[in-house]
């Protein structure tokens, strides 16, 4: 890496070659304020809060887009600079509502820290004369346009990250504003309520509906952890106060996602009105009663106990930790010999032994083959990294049904018989990637392999953790009519369970580990509660293969426990030893996924 | 020594300024002892005396005329004016009313608001004209130092004030006390 040598307020500070001014003295821990540029983001200098004086410059100039070049000779905090930061704050403070105490943000706003920092203490320009409208017309979150500084923030989040190009800019000067499409409400529009927007926004313009006014970022907690929503596994971040989640908000520095998550992942999970189960349940005389842990363990150890594996039937949600699902294996198939085990979600069938990509190539692709999946629906974020790769010149080709999400930004939309045409492009390409999911024929599975070695494969497995549960043996195979002892784990997945125990005849046992209250827990003879995803540890193993921590946030509801637990527990009544600690577990879970 | 003459007032405002400057509890006693509270709104003598003072503090926003003449007044009898309070610094909560305009709001509150009967829009020369726009106290006056704050901290008015006596004029408060929420 060729390195440049500067000096910054007398300091001699050398950073690679092509850095901008911000970025050579962030690395030197030189502080220099910012209000339109974000990390990561691409930097416009549309605020000029970052100006600085660069010796031979004619003017100011912004720092955050500025290469540096050899013996650059910088002033950051210069008698100049911070008289024209404080005019720039006073025009910033002078346009719209930016008045703190009734404002949503106060407290943790970028442009009010700006204002403690050069001592604006009050207006030296007229301020705002008329009021701009609130659009509150999205589910999740509004905008605010009296508090927007016009940074561009969201817009450049919304086109360069997402790709949605949902959000634009219209009309010049004072009278620019924020819009949606052609200017239609924002619920009207193409937004897909990533909500990506929301998390760089540096005032109050951008607000979550759910956790306004719950508090200050000081007197919050963020717990880094993976969502579990789909097969992607986005590093998040779960925001709490007190005990309860307020929000969730991306992950910067997660691999997989780089700081991105979609309405799935983002809202979802906090406005799930379902009932939980908060104590272990037991049938005794026809009717499901409150039991004891003891009394509900020892009921189910007991009929699995006298039960022979033929009889024993176990069925799993992929929306399970990977040390869940490995004691589950340990437990049902390795002690107690069962063999008929399934998962209740289809599986992307698999087509090498060894990893042949990963979701990092789809924005390095030319050409982009999906096929048999929905990223749209199923994966969001993976479809925001193709759509990105789209806009950076890569052609995809779709193999799927015409509702197929992705099918209005294909170059080519084909049925899966004609994969041949589709793979006859990808061998002609440079860089090409498949993408394929449960929705592949055997037939075009075995066409795909053709590109072996030519094109990067990732899987867009359905469900959560399905690439473990299908490594620890949980693939379709169930058979429900020999079932006598029925073990679901069903966790948080929201199923109509009335036709897997019809399926597993009238008179088998049924124990269900689930989180909600639901049909199947109903007709169940033992319900366990289980903790949800903002409530256990663990891991999971994404899509790709790469395993990731999940942390817990706040205590379990009620009696609930941790997915993996409850295993654990059975297994002690059982009189089987599998291990003692979380750790221990987590440790031979990884080792037996790789 | 003798005193310190200081005058106090509010404009529009809800003396919750005042109530924070009280909240510098005891150490009111030791303040006592070296300033002179002249005039306030909770002290019998109301207007700031004509001899004058050293210090005027200002609380509240300026909403009517009413507001501009005693901001004048207060200005032309003291030294030093501090503005205190969001209000008298920025424009405050009184001035969410330009997001509406004056008509707007007036016709809201005295006519069409919920439970009013046969409303009446307040119109007699004993009161202030409302202006159109709603200021912080720095657009009619001119202000030596700003304290914002909603309220003020209490050791905002305290540094504040000591400094003064200390015969110093602190232009911008210290970072721990300069906060606008």
């Amino acid at each position: 890496m060729t390195m440049v040598n500067i000096t910054m307020n007398g300091q001699k500070v050398s950073a690679p070659a092509g850095s901008t001014i911000l970025q050579a003295a962030k690395q030197a821990g030189i502080d220099i304020p910012t209000l339109c540029d974000h990390p990561a983001l691409i930097p416009v200098g549309a605020c000029r809060i970052c100006v600085v004086e660069v010796k031979g410059q004619r003017t100011l100039i912004t720092a955050c887009t500025f290469p540096i070049t050899e013996g650059l000779e910088i002033q950051t905090e210069s008698e100049q600079v911070v008289k024209a930061r404080k005019l720039i704050l006073d025009l910033l403070f002078s346009e719209r509502n930016h008045y703190c105490p009734y404002c949503e943000m106060s407290g943790d706003c970028e442009l009010q820290n700006l204002g403690y920092r050069y001592g604006l203490d009050h207006f030296i320009y007229p301020t705002y004369t008329k009021g701009f409208p609130v659009d509150a017309t999205r589910k999740y979150f509004l905008m605010d346009h009296n508090r927007c500084v016009l940074c561009g923030r969201c817009e450049r989040a919304c086109g360069d990250l997402v790709a949605n190009h949902t959000l634009g800019l219209r009309n010049r000067g004072a009278s620019s504003m924020i819009h949606a499409d052609a200017n239609v409400p924002f619920g009207q529009s193409t937004c897909v309520s990533c909500g990506t927007c929301l998390q760089v926004c540096p005032t109050g313009a951008l607000c979550d509906k759910r956790s306004a006014y719950m508090g200050h970022d000081i007197q919050m907690e963020h717990i880094k952890s993976t969502c579990n929503q789909c097969s992607i596994g986005c590093g998040m971040e779960i925001v709490t106060r007190g005990g309860n989640v307020l929000r969730i908000v991306g992950d910067w520095d997660a691999a997989v996602n780089g700081g991105l998550l979609c309405k799935n992942g983002r809202f979802d999970p906090l406005y799930d009105e379902r009932k939980r189960v908060t104590g272990p349940l037991l049938r005794r005389g026809g009717k499901l009663q409150q039991a004891s842990w003891e009394d509900a363990l020892k009921a189910v150890a007991e009929r699995i106990g006298s039960a022979n594996a033929k009889e024993i039937g176990v069925l799993t949600s992929s929306n399970a930790t990977n040390e869940a699902l490995y004691l589950l294996n340990q437990l049902f198939c390795k002690e107690l010999k069962a063999d008929n085990v399934g998962l209740l979600n289809d599986a992307a069938p698999k087509l090498f032994e060894k990893p042949q990509g990963a979701l990092a190539d789809i924005i390095k692709s030319d050409v982009i083959l999906v096929a048999g999946c929905d990223p749209v629906k199923d994966q969001p974020v993976a479809s925001f990294l193709i759509k990105h790769s789209i806009d950076k010149g890569a052609r995809l080709i779709v193999v799927d049904g015409k509702d197929n999400g992705l099918a209005p930004f294909a170059y080519m939309n084909l049925e899966m018989a004609n994969i041949s045409k589709a793979i006859d492009i990808a061998e002609r390409a440079q860089k090409p990637v498949v993408l394929y999911g449960a929705g592949v024929t055997e037939k075009a599975a075995g066409a795909l392999k053709k590109l072996q070695g030519k094109a990067a494969f990732v899987s867009l497995e359905p469900g959560v953790n399905t690439r473990a549960a299908v490594s620890f043996g949980f693939n379709n195979g169930f058979k429900p009519s020999a079932v006598k002892v029925l073990y679901t784990l069903l966790g948080e997945q929201n199923i109509e369970g009335s036709d897997v125990l019809k399926k597993a005849g009238e008179n088998a046992f049924v124990v269900v580990q689930a989180s909600f209250v639901s049909p199947l827990t109903e007709q169940a003879d033992v319900v366990l509660p289980m903790a949800i995803w903002s409530e256990r540890a663990g891991s999971l193993t994404n899509t790709e293969g790469s395993v990731q921590k999940v942390n817990k946030a706040v205590e379990p509801s009620g009696e609930a426990k941790p997915d993996w637990e409850v295993i654990s527990l059975l297994a002690d009544k059982l009189g089987k030893k599998l291990g003692a600690s979380l750790g221990e577990i987590s440790a031979r879970a990884t080792q037996e996924l790789k | 020594m003798a005193k310190v003459k200081v005058a106090t007032d509010w404009l529009a405002g809800c003396a919750g300024c005042h109530m924070s400057l009280l909240d510098i509890d005891e150490r009111i006693v030791k303040l006592l002892e070296l300033v002179e509270i002249t005039s306030s709104p909770v002290t019998d003598l109301k207007h700031p005396p004509k001899e004058g003072v050293t210090v005027g503090i200002l609380e509240g926003a300026i909403c009517n005329t009413h507001n501009i003449e005693v901001a004048k007044q207060m200005r032309e009898r003291c030294q030093i004016l501090i503005a205190v309070g969001d209000c008298a610094t920025f424009g405050g909560i009184p001035a969410m009313r330009n997001l509406c305009g004056t008509d707007e709001a007036l016709k809201r509150a005295y006519l069409d608001t919920e439970t009013v009967v046969g409303g009446l829009i307040p119109d007699s020369d004993e009161l202030g004209k409302p202006l159109e726009m709603v200021t912080g106290v720095g657009e009619v006056v001119k202000v030596d130092l700003f304290i914002p704050g909603c309220p003020p901290r209490a050791d905002a008015f305290w540094y504040a004030l000591t400094e003064l006596l200390a015969g110093r004029v602190p232009v911008i408060l210290p970072r721990e006390l300069f906060t606008y929420d």
